[in-house]
């Protein structure tokens, strides 16, 4: 029966079969999670860690790290449900990897190597100056995405399925191939008013490029002591983060006008296409970002909207 | 209570198999209005099907039989469009995508392929899948209709998960033959395409499209083939048991 001297025991089961994976004894009543996992790594190497959901039901929800042994809702022998979550991808790896290829992907187009454009073409260079302004920006996008992840971005959890990789990296790097492929083409057609246009495109995309790394940076100063706990976010004396008056998720919104700004600066439809879906992803997870924070913070601000002021 | 639980579920190609899962079920109208669409659905393939035979015997032929059910056909295919919105709005326990691939899978053959390429309506090709289609939906409509009065004869339950043994192979079979049939006239009129230039600065080549997915079926078919294989011994063993311990 229970423990001894106030001491835990704590067996897992598998979630599945409910056969008994470990039995723990002698574990302190203050124990993290994390410690739990710890302890389960030693007894089986190859579930390291992020691999392991431990839950208190074995459909339910996963226990995060922080949680502490003697706060859950178990008698002083816990019977705690394990789901290997397969191999875990860090999401600092995931994003460098997601952004590093639309990168390069754009530029073996841009570049007109051999095999894209056929054999009379290589190595040509567009006389539209909007092509290479279009390269620049696309360009400026990604490296900006890839300076973020590294010194910018916090992450609440540390690691993502691996197969989610292959899934992401289709994605991303299928949609900049199907786009670079028509905006360097050899017939490629300028928007049809001109330089009002795309000077049009370029400010807004300027600005919005400007706002979604404002608001980065502003959620990023919310975790700045290195804690996991969620702040509800407020505008700060940068102009650009005022949208947060209006929105929850302010960096979706000016990504989609990011993209907005570069399908009018292309006037191409694939381009449009790609803003259209990250539009629609970008809603998913704003409503979904939206409704947790109205879930977790009492006094949210109530006229606040997911994605879009006012609307959506 | 029926084991085979409300509506009608569509994780199959519509050649017969997954069982509907069990689940809260529809409200008495809604139940109402499925056994009604179920009902003028396969009243519906019925006409085709006795369409189909009339010809046949008018004509003495089974050739360019296409031509006498193209209404009915275009009508009730079409009509099933309305699956996709009985699963988003819940009254059906299925998943709306499977569901609305398989419906715009199908609208796409009828509108896409057989009615836009005219050549092709004459190619016998057009008479296996129909004919398939014909049986399956049938077989098909008036399972979830049975279903939804609680009232399923073995034999329709067997019928529908087994006859697709052979319907659905027949059925692809004529899906991909008239694909086939249709890629040189698509080549040579251009149909559904834009080339670059244009202002729009975007490109489409329905020839290949076509080529495209008939690769698709390559991973689809089978793995959907033997899901059914699968859901039938499942389903059909299931009720033995029931007769046994009777």
């Amino acid at each position: 029966m229970g423990g001894r001297a106030g001491f835990f025991e704590v067996e897992i089961l598998d979630w599945e079969t409910k056969k008994q994976l470990c039995f723990l004894d002698k574990v302190e009543p203050n124990a993290t999670i994390r410690e739990i996992r710890l302890m389960f790594h030693k007894l089986y190497p190859r579930w390291y860690p992020a691999r392991q959901s431990i839950k208190l039901d074995p459909k339910g929800k996963s226990l995060r790290d922080e949680e502490i042994l003697q706060h859950l809702p178990v008698g002083t022998t816990a019977t705690l449900y394990f789901k290997d979550l397969g191999p875990q991808i860090g999401w600092t790896t995931v994003f460098l990897i997601e952004y590093t290829g639309p990168l390069f992907i754009y530029f073996v187009f841009y570049f007109r190597m051999t095999f894209v454009y056929g054999l009379d073409e290589r190595f040509t260079s567009s006389p539209h100056p909007v092509v290479n302004l279009a390269c620049i920006c696309h360009s400026f996008h990604y490296i900006k995405r890839l300076i973020e992840t590294v010194f910018v971005h916090r992450f609440s959890r540390g690691t993502m399925p691996l197969r989610n990789i292959v899934k992401n990296c289709l994605y991303y790097w299928g949609f900049a191939a199907w786009l670079a492929y028509y905006i360097n083409h050899p017939l490629y057609t300028p928007p049809s008013y001109g330089k009002k246009q795309i000077n049009f495109a370029v400010i807004m995309f300027l600005l919005c490029e400007a706002g979604n790394f404002s608001i980065h940076v502003a959620l990023s100063d919310l975790r700045r002591n290195g804690s996991k706990t969620c702040k509800i976010p407020y505008p700060t004396k940068n102009p650009f983060t005022w949208l947060f008056f209006f929105v929850s998720c302010p960096n979706y919104t000016y990504e989609v006008g990011t993209w907005i700004s570069f399908t009018i600066m292309t006037q191409c439809v694939p381009v449009g296409l790609f803003t259209l879906l990250c539009f629609i992803q970008m809603t998913v997870w704003a409503k979904d970002k939206h409704c947790t924070y109205l879930r977790e913070f009492k006094d949210y601000p109530s006229h606040r909207m997911p994605i879009i002021p006012f609307l959506l | 209570m029926a084991a085979a639980g409300s509506g009608g579920s569509r994780a199959d190609n519509g050649y017969g198999g997954q069982q509907a899962r069990r689940r809260r079920g529809p409200g008495a109208l809604a139940t109402g209005y499925l056994v009604i669409y179920n009902v003028v659905m396969t009243a519906g393939w019925l006409v085709i099907a006795v369409g189909l035979v009339r010809a046949y015997l008018a004509k003495g032929s089974y050739h360019s039989l296409y031509y006498s059910i193209e209404k009915p056909l275009k009508f009730f295919q079409t009509g099933a469009l309305l699956e996709i919105l009985h699963c988003a709005l819940g009254i059906v326990p299925s998943s709306v995508v499977l569901t609305a691939f398989q419906v715009m899978s199908r609208v796409f053959l009828t509108w896409a392929v057989t009615h836009s390429v005219k050549e092709v309506q004459s190619e016998d090709s057009v008479l296996l899948f129909v004919v398939a289609w014909t049986i399956t939906e049938i077989i098909r409509y008036s399972f979830y209709t049975f279903s939804l009065l609680n009232h399923l004869p073995y034999l329709i339950k067997w019928a529908r998960y087994t006859l697709f043994i052979v319907l659905y192979p027949m059925g692809v079979s004529g899906e991909l033959l008239t694909i086939y049939a249709a890629l040189p006239f698509v080549r040579q009129s251009g149909l559904y395409s834009i080339s670059l230039p244009n202002k729009y600065n975007f490109s489409f080549d329905y020839y290949t499209f076509l080529i495209l997915v008939m690769i698709s079926y390559i991973p689809i078919f089978p793995q959907l083939y033997f899901h059914m294989l699968h859901q039938r011994r499942k389903v059909l063993s299931h009720t033995e048991e029931h007769k046994k311990s009777e």
